[in-house]
């Protein structure tokens, strides 16, 4: 794991260290630059001192000057005749060079001046050494209290990158104390504006969470809730078969028992089906379906239940009404849709489904002929377990939940609306948009108003 | 004894207008709120049955209002809604008793005479008047220690005299104890069980007051 204390310290010896280097260049450089005019001015000066003084000169060697090894002085007289050398036994030039020149003796360099006078030429030399060591010192000067420095900015680094990260810390350590149970929001106060948007977002978070988690619970309350009804049903018919007192009422009392047995699998079916339309994706992948097909498989589910409520059911399926999804989760929304049709319409009645697809859309429409929903009450039948009031169908009140959570899942819009007959008309809208590889070639001149029964494929189901 | 039944669940109803009926009570059932209301202004019941969540108005309301008319009839809340707040609320609301879905079918008939021996001011749950012994929970009537037999509708009949000894019940407030709004009421049918009973116990135990009704005498 990477730390950004660790990585700020180490970065940062790494800047100082080289900005030392670069000091240490740059002064030594600049030193030595000054130097050498210091130096060369010196030359020139100590030429220019001598030069009344060439006529004295001893025309023999004198002994080395041992005092002043910095400088060598040589003078030549107008003849080329050596007459002084400052110090003996270095070869010096035997030529002469007027003005500055660099010289290199056994290895080592020189600066030299030559001045030309009446009496001869005076040459001043000095190696390049002395300079070197002075601009060397110059540096070091600069370069040893940066170095010194360097553990104290280390450790200052630390110090402050260690403040500035303890609200990380805190933020840390307040999430620590978030569970499933308190999912409060993080104090985002007094946080800096780098650290601030994480623990918005975290709160963000947070809040959907526990949004969810509590829907999470109510789900399972009001499941709990809704399964003491056909329990208590289970129950009282099982002692009432019990305490029977004749065949007939013995025979009714099973009956009631069978319904109430079926009434209890029916929302348990239903409450799974439910948990398991709000995660379709991870059980089936999405492929290209005609709605027709779904809906005259739906059918066939209801056909039971339809023909003993004595309810025709009728199929007017435009061809090519080609949705994506999940085939088994639109089945389910299909079946759904015409199980509540055919439970709420009054014996003798008569349930529509209709596809077409649209330019925009590809819409499923089931509509019936029974009491149709209040406009006031349209928005609550999707919430689960809403039945209507007074509702008598034996329904599980998750029908329509579980409709509108497939259609979620497949961007579909469910609208409810007055049947054209009166009833209860419910369009799920699929988008289709969403996948423009379909090829619609009977739809494009097919207006989306145009649903006529006659173009439409006739199945009956009695 | 009658009996108002509110319940939205057509097969919870079912079963206990069954079961009721195996009682020997006249049941009335309705599916909302509002409906419930309305029989209670209208109608007298011995005992009422209320669920809580119904349509159109919650029964907690519908009970608080039957309470605030001065109405005292013994009201059983049943209901799914079991915590203890929920209870509380319902007892306060002037439930009598509050019982749990799903509950036994038992313990509610045993609940059902609890209150109606409440509401009576007895304390005994078997009522002996003279030489006849009453047990509401074995639902068997002794006469000078001989157990009788008894039809259901004739058990209604005495059951409604002797819970109020020396009133006298009219031929159609005996109807009303015996056949819920939706059963047939034979013509004669009180005088048949009348005498039915007279003949089974003792011609004296039921008295008539001619044009007025029945009654069974305080003291014999």
């Amino acid at each position: 794991m990477t730390s950004i204390r660790n990585r700020l310290v180490v970065a940062l010896t790494i800047l100082v260290v080289l900005v030392s280097i670069l000091a240490a260049i740059v002064t030594y450089r600049r030193v030595l630059d000054e130097t050498s005019d210091l130096f060369d001015y010196q030359l020139r000066q100590m030429a220019l001192s001598l030069r009344g003084q060439v006529s004295f000169a001893p025309r023999i060697e004198v002994p080395p000057d041992q005092g002043d090894a910095d400088f060598v002085v040589q003078i030549w007289d107008l003849f080329g005749t050596r007459v002084y050398l400052s110090r003996p036994g270095l070869p010096m030039l035997n030529q002469v060079v007027l003005g500055y020149t660099d010289l290199s003796l056994r290895g080592e360099a020189w600066r030299a001046y030559g001045l030309q006078t009446a009496q001869g030429v005076i040459q001043i030399a000095q190696p390049l050494r002395v300079r070197r060591v002075l601009a060397r010192a110059a540096a070091l000067r600069v370069v040893v209290p940066l170095l010194l420095l360097l553990p104290v900015m280390v450790a200052f680094v630390a110090w402050i990158v260690g403040r500035g990260l303890a609200p990380l810390r805190q933020v840390t350590a307040e999430v620590q104390r978030r569970d499933v149970r308190s999912l409060s929001p993080v104090t985002v106060t007094e946080l800096p504006l780098e650290i601030a948007p994480l623990a918005l977002e975290l709160n963000r978070l947070l809040a959907r969470l526990q949004i969810a988690f509590r829907a999470q619970r109510d789900f399972i309350a009001d499941a709990a809730h809704e399964l003491r009804s056909p329990l208590t049903a289970l129950k009282m018919q099982l002692q009432l078969l019990d305490r029977a007192p004749d065949p007939q009422a013995r025979s009714e009392a099973r009956e009631r028992l069978g319904a109430a047995v079926e009434r209890s699998i029916h929302l348990v079916m239903q409450l799974l089906t439910l948990a398991r339309s709000e995660h379709i994706e991870v059980a089936a992948p999405p492929t290209s379906i005609d709605l027709g097909e779904i809906a005259a498989l739906a059918l066939a589910d209801a056909g039971v239940l339809a023909s003993s409520r004595d309810i025709d059911l009728q199929l007017e399926a435009q061809p090519h009404s080609i949705v994506h999804g999940v085939p088994e989760a639109l089945r389910t929304l299909a079946r759904n849709l015409i199980d509540n049709a055919v439970r709420y319409t009054p014996p003798g009645g008569r349930v529509v489904v209709r596809c077409a697809a649209g330019r925009n859309t590809t819409d499923l429409v089931v509509s019936d002929t029974g009491p149709g929903i209040p406009a006031t009450e349209r928005a609550r039948v999707f919430d689960r377990f809403y039945r209507q009031s007074a509702a008598t169908t034996g329904g599980s009140g998750l029908g329509l939940a579980i409709v509108a959570a497939i259609a979620n899942r497949h961007s579909a819009a469910v609208t409810l609306a007055d049947a054209p007959g009166g009833g209860l008309e419910v369009t799920v809208a699929f988008p289709t948009a969403a996948f423009p590889t379909v090829a619609f070639p009977t739809v494009a001149a097919t207006p989306a108003s145009s649903r006529e029964p006659a173009d439409a494929d006739g199945l009956r189901l009695d | 004894m009658r009996v108002l039944l509110v319940e939205d669940d057509i097969m919870i109803a079912q079963g206990l207008e069954t079961a009721l009926r195996q009682m020997g009570a006249a049941v009335d059932w309705i599916r909302d709120g509002e409906h419930a209301d309305a029989a209670l202004r209208s109608t007298t019941f011995d005992v009422v049955l209320l669920d809580l969540g119904l349509p159109t108005r919650d029964g907690l309301s519908v009970l608080r209002d039957l309470r605030r008319r001065g109405n005292a009839t013994p009201v059983i809340v049943l209901t799914a809604r079991d915590e203890i707040p929920n209870r509380v609320a319902g007892l306060d609301a002037g439930a009598d008793d509050y019982v749990v879905k799903p509950f036994d079918l038992d313990e509610l008939t045993a609940r059902i005479r609890s209150v109606l021996r409440r509401a009576a001011g007895r304390g005994d749950p078997v009522i002996q008047h003279g030489d006849i012994r009453w047990d509401p929970a074995r639902r068997s009537v002794d006469y000078k220690g001989a157990p009788v037999s008894l039809s259901a509708h004739e058990y209604a009949v005495l059951e409604a005299l002797l819970t109020r000894p020396g009133a006298v019940l009219s031929r159609a407030q005996l109807e009303d104890r015996l056949y819920g709004w939706d059963e047939p009421i034979g013509s004669n049918a009180v005088e048949v069980y009348i005498h039915g009973l007279r003949r089974k116990l003792d011609s004296e135990a039921i008295r008539t007051v001619r044009g007025v009704g029945y009654f069974i005498p305080k003291k014999p």
